[in-house]
């Protein structure tokens, strides 16, 4: 992390708006990977970045360590998404059987590649896919993604690794119709 | 290749991502060259890859996005104006300002325990030190601020002025002290403003009173001239020194004022009636010649000799009084002389101003003569009654009276002032030499004797045949037959020895001591090489008690063991009779047990003593010998000496002890590890008392930690929930 960076951060912790404003144009699309990552749904990810940058900007205080100030960011995101999620799923059971089972038919009937490979990564764990979202949004460098998930170094390749050949295991039909 | 191709789904990862190192890519390609299976999976991987980035891509957020959530944060968090707890908390966050509150607290503490604890007048040092660097000039300026209130300047300048007119020492040493004055302001400040005010009113007073200030003979002058300077001298004029410069003005001023002429009489207006008087005490060779030159001084100065008395005392030194008259403006001179007569123990000067009653007299005494020429007018006359006459008459007596009794006063007055009174107290040197010495000699003597009535008869016997005599004599008997004597002789000093040394023969010598004292008689009590030494009387005193009384010169303790005690005990008496021993005492004693004890004590004389011990060893087994022997001085024979022998006989007892035998060994044997394992349990107690509350601290401190690690734990997986 250079410099001027954690400097950014630091005046964001300290009540530097215009310094945390900066740091809302440069993290919003990585929040957004990690909100979509957990829920796979495009708007309830926006609010979810929207209301994760405004609870950081209240809570800010409790970073103590400006290095770590985009793992927290990303931890308020991920940890607000899974609350949405978790409130989506108490809608009741009815409800969540015909939608659940509604998109699978949907994805089969049309034979939509994009479908499947949503239904495939929405089998993988969350963590898997958080890691794929970060990655393939924004084109993130492995680095970057290890920072923001907090993750240490190697961890995320075998993470990645798993996700990638869990998915080829699910999209194998496709894949075999592709050739 | 292995490591690859086992973990080759992460390779595959990373090389789809292209975050392979150049040589991991390197690695990576020449696998897939040689592994056909992992060709394929690459192939799919990259295929897949490309799916899932087909897919995401749909689902990235516009271009818009980021602007939504920005001004999404702004409707959501307005740039309200700054909460002050949230700046106090942002301020909080930095670490200087977290050290600096700690420092400010710290301080605080420290200042408020200085408060409690430092006296008030401390704090004001304190204050005083903690001044600005540059507080030179502050404090020139607080003094500035207090000059106004301390009159001290004003008054110095004024006794400067007044100094101005004398001369001497005190002029010069003035300059000094004007500049510590103005170095030290705060310190001339320092006397209350009410002293400084009583200071310069006595001052004033002084001046004022500089004419009629009673006239003070040259010698004190001179001494108070001294102390004048002196008071100039002090660096720091404290409130003290402001009095004292007052005092000295006002004595400058009288000791000025008197000018060229050195006698104070002669500067005092001729109208004032003044009485002096003087008391010396002198100390002289000879009497005589001092009256003589006394009176030669007096003469020499109009003066006389107006009484005189003198004593002679034991040791034939001389001691008198004289009244010299003198005039009054020759009495410094007279006493100035008087000192060259003899070395002066003691002077006093006095004067006793008696213008006011000299001058009321005078008037009174003018009141009535006019009163007395008014009455003589009347008789001249002669018209009225001859009652009247009389009665005149008796008026004119009446005041003629009191004209007399005043004219006698003021006569008595006038002779008073004309002459000044000298008493003079002469004592000769040496005053306390005493005329003679006594040398008085005491001599104690106590006596052992065999018989005491015997021995007493013949000391008295002696005495009566020397010059001596006897002052006192007792003979005392107590209750158990026992005689003490007591002599006590006044002897003439030529024969004391020889008799003392005859009455020493007649017993043995338990002690003697004498002592001699040298009595002064006739005034003091110090040396002298010429009074004469006269012998006393020699007092003998003489104790003769018995010999029993004496203490024994060697003391021997020893047991014997025999089968028959009676029997040896009765051997043992017999042979000590053959060896002239006295028996002290005997007893005899039997125990259940069958044992038997005797003790014996036996006194013996010393060059008997070895055969008596030697006959011993018939009688039984000797043991447990112990021998105690006191040398004292003044045994010189120790032929007849006294020697103790105390004798033990005894036999063992027959009888055999019952806690013997197997049962009562084991007895004892259980009842000793009873004991012993009562106190291990005791003791085991007294460690569990010693280190329960110990163990019990120290379990709750870690209960304690416990729960609070546990609880802080807790509250920060609250905040992780919660963010």
């Amino acid at each position: 992390m250079d410099f001027t960076e954690r400097d950014m951060y630091r005046a964001a912790i300290h009540g530097d708006r215009d310094a945390f404003e900066m740091i809302i144009r440069s993290f919003s699309r990585p929040l957004f990977a990690v909100a979509y990552g957990v829920l796979q749904n495009r708007e309830e990810a926006e609010d979810v970045v929207q209301d994760a940058f405004v609870k950081a900007w209240k809570t800010r205080w409790r970073v103590r360590d400006p290095e770590k100030f985009p793992a927290w960011l990303a931890t308020i995101a991920r940890n607000r998404a899974r609350d949405v999620s978790r409130a989506r799923r108490t809608v009741p059971l009815s409800d969540e059987l015909d939608e659940a089972a509604e998109p699978v038919a949907a994805l089969t009937a049309s034979g939509d590649l994009n479908g499947e490979v949503q239904a495939a990564l929405a089998s993988l764990p969350e963590t898997h896919r958080v890691a794929l979202t970060l990655r393939y949004f924004d084109a993130l460098d492995y680095a970057t993604i290890e920072r923001t998930l907090g993750l240490t170094n190697g961890a995320l390749r075998g993470i990645l690794g798993r996700a990638l050949q869990t998915m080829r295991k699910r999209l194998q039909p496709a894949l075999a119709s592709l050739e | 290749m292995a490591t690859i191709h086992d973990d080759i789904e992460s390779w595959l990862a990373a090389a789809v991502h292209e975050e392979l190192s150049l040589d991991e890519r390197r690695e990576f390609e020449a696998h897939l060259v040689s592994c056909a299976a992992c060709r394929a999976l690459h192939q799919d991987q990259i295929n897949m890859s490309n799916m899932i980035q087909n897919t995401l891509t749909a689902e990235r957020p516009d271009n818009a996005f980021e602007q939504r959530v920005l001004s999404g944060f702004r409707r959501n968090v307005p740039q309200s104006p700054v909460n002050v707890i949230s700046l106090f908390g942002r301020v909080l966050q930095t670490r200087a300002a977290r050290i600096t509150a700690v420092a400010a607290v710290l301080l605080g503490l420290t200042q408020l325990g200085t408060w409690l604890t430092v006296d008030p007048h401390g704090s004001e040092l304190a204050v005083r030190a903690a001044s600005p660097p540059g507080s030179l000039a502050g404090l020139r300026e607080q003094l500035a601020d207090q000059s106004p209130r301390a009159p001290a300047p004003d008054f110095l300048d004024a006794v400067m002025r007044d100094a101005r007119t004398s001369a001497g020492p005190a002029t010069a040493s003035r300059p000094k002290s004007g500049t510590e004055s103005t170095r030290r302001p705060d310190e001339m400040s320092a006397p209350p403003p009410v002293a400084a005010a009583q200071s310069r009113s006595r001052a004033d007073a002084a001046t004022t009173a500089t004419a009629p200030a009673p006239p003070s003979p040259p010698a004190d002058a001179e001494t108070e001239r001294v102390v004048v300077t002196g008071s100039y001298i002090p660096p720091a004029p404290s409130d003290n020194a402001v009095d004292q410069l007052a005092v000295t003005t006002s004595s400058e001023d009288s000791a000025v004022s008197p000018g060229a002429t050195p006698g104070p009489p002669v500067g005092v207006p001729d109208n004032r009636k003044l009485i002096r008087n003087a008391q010396v005490e002198l100390e002289v060779v000879k009497f005589d010649e001092a009256v003589q030159r006394i009176t030669a001084f007096a003469a020499e100065d109009r003066g006389f000799l107006a009484t005189s008395s003198s004593e002679r005392q034991a040791n034939g030194k001389l001691r008198g009084q004289l009244v010299v008259k003198v005039l009054p403006e020759t009495l410094d001179a007279f006493l100035m002389k008087l000192r060259g007569i003899g070395e002066v123990k003691n002077q006093t000067l006095g004067t006793d101003d008696v213008t006011k009653q000299y001058f009321d007299t005078d008037s009174r005494l003018n009141n009535a003569r006019t009163m007395e020429q008014r009455l003589m007018d009347i008789l001249k006359t002669k018209t009225s009654k001859v009652a009247d006459l009389l009665e005149v008459e008796k008026e004119l007596g009446r005041v003629r009276e009191q004209i007399e009794q005043m004219q006698g006063s003021l006569k008595y007055l006038d002779a008073q002032i004309a002459f000044a009174t000298v008493s003079i107290t002469l004592a000769e040197k040496d005053m306390n030499l005493p005329a003679a010495f006594l040398l008085k000699r005491r001599a104690q003597l106590a006596l052992f004797s065999t018989d005491v009535e015997k021995t007493f008869a013949e000391a008295k016997d002696v005495v009566d045949g020397a010059k001596a005599q006897i002052s006192s004599s007792s003979l005392d008997r107590d209750s158990t037959g026992e005689a003490t004597a007591r002599l006590t002789l006044l002897i003439v000093p030529e024969e004391a020895d020889a008799l003392i040394d005859r009455i020493k023969g007649m017993g043995r010598v338990q002690n003697y001591n004498e002592q001699t004292d040298r009595i002064a008689q006739g005034g003091g009590t110090g040396m002298s090489d010429t009074a004469k030494v006269e012998r006393d009387k020699v007092e003998l005193s003489i104790t003769i008690s018995r010999n029993e009384q004496e203490p024994a010169l060697q003391t021997t303790h020893l047991r014997i063991v025999t089968s028959e005690v009676t029997d040896k005990v009765a051997r043992l008496k017999e042979s000590a009779a053959k060896q002239g021993a006295e028996v002290r005492s005997s007893s005899f004693n039997r125990t259940p047990d069958g044992e038997e004890f005797a003790n014996v004590t036996l006194r013996v004389a010393m060059k008997n003593y070895p055969a008596l011990l030697s006959s011993f060893d018939q009688l039984g087994k000797v043991k447990d010998v112990s021998v105690h022997r006191e040398d004292r001085r003044g045994v010189i024979n120790e032929e007849t000496a006294p020697a103790d022998i105390s004798i033990q006989v005894y036999s063992e007892g027959n009888i055999v002890t019952d806690e013997s035998g197997i049962i009562a060994t084991i007895r004892r044997t259980l009842t000793q590890g009873a004991a012993a394992l009562m106190w291990s349990l005791r003791m085991i107690g007294v460690a569990v008392a010693f280190l329960a509350p110990w163990a019990l601290a120290i379990a709750a401190l870690v209960w304690i930690v416990k729960r609070v690690s546990r609880a802080r734990a807790a509250r920060r997986a609250d905040e992780r929930e919660e963010s």
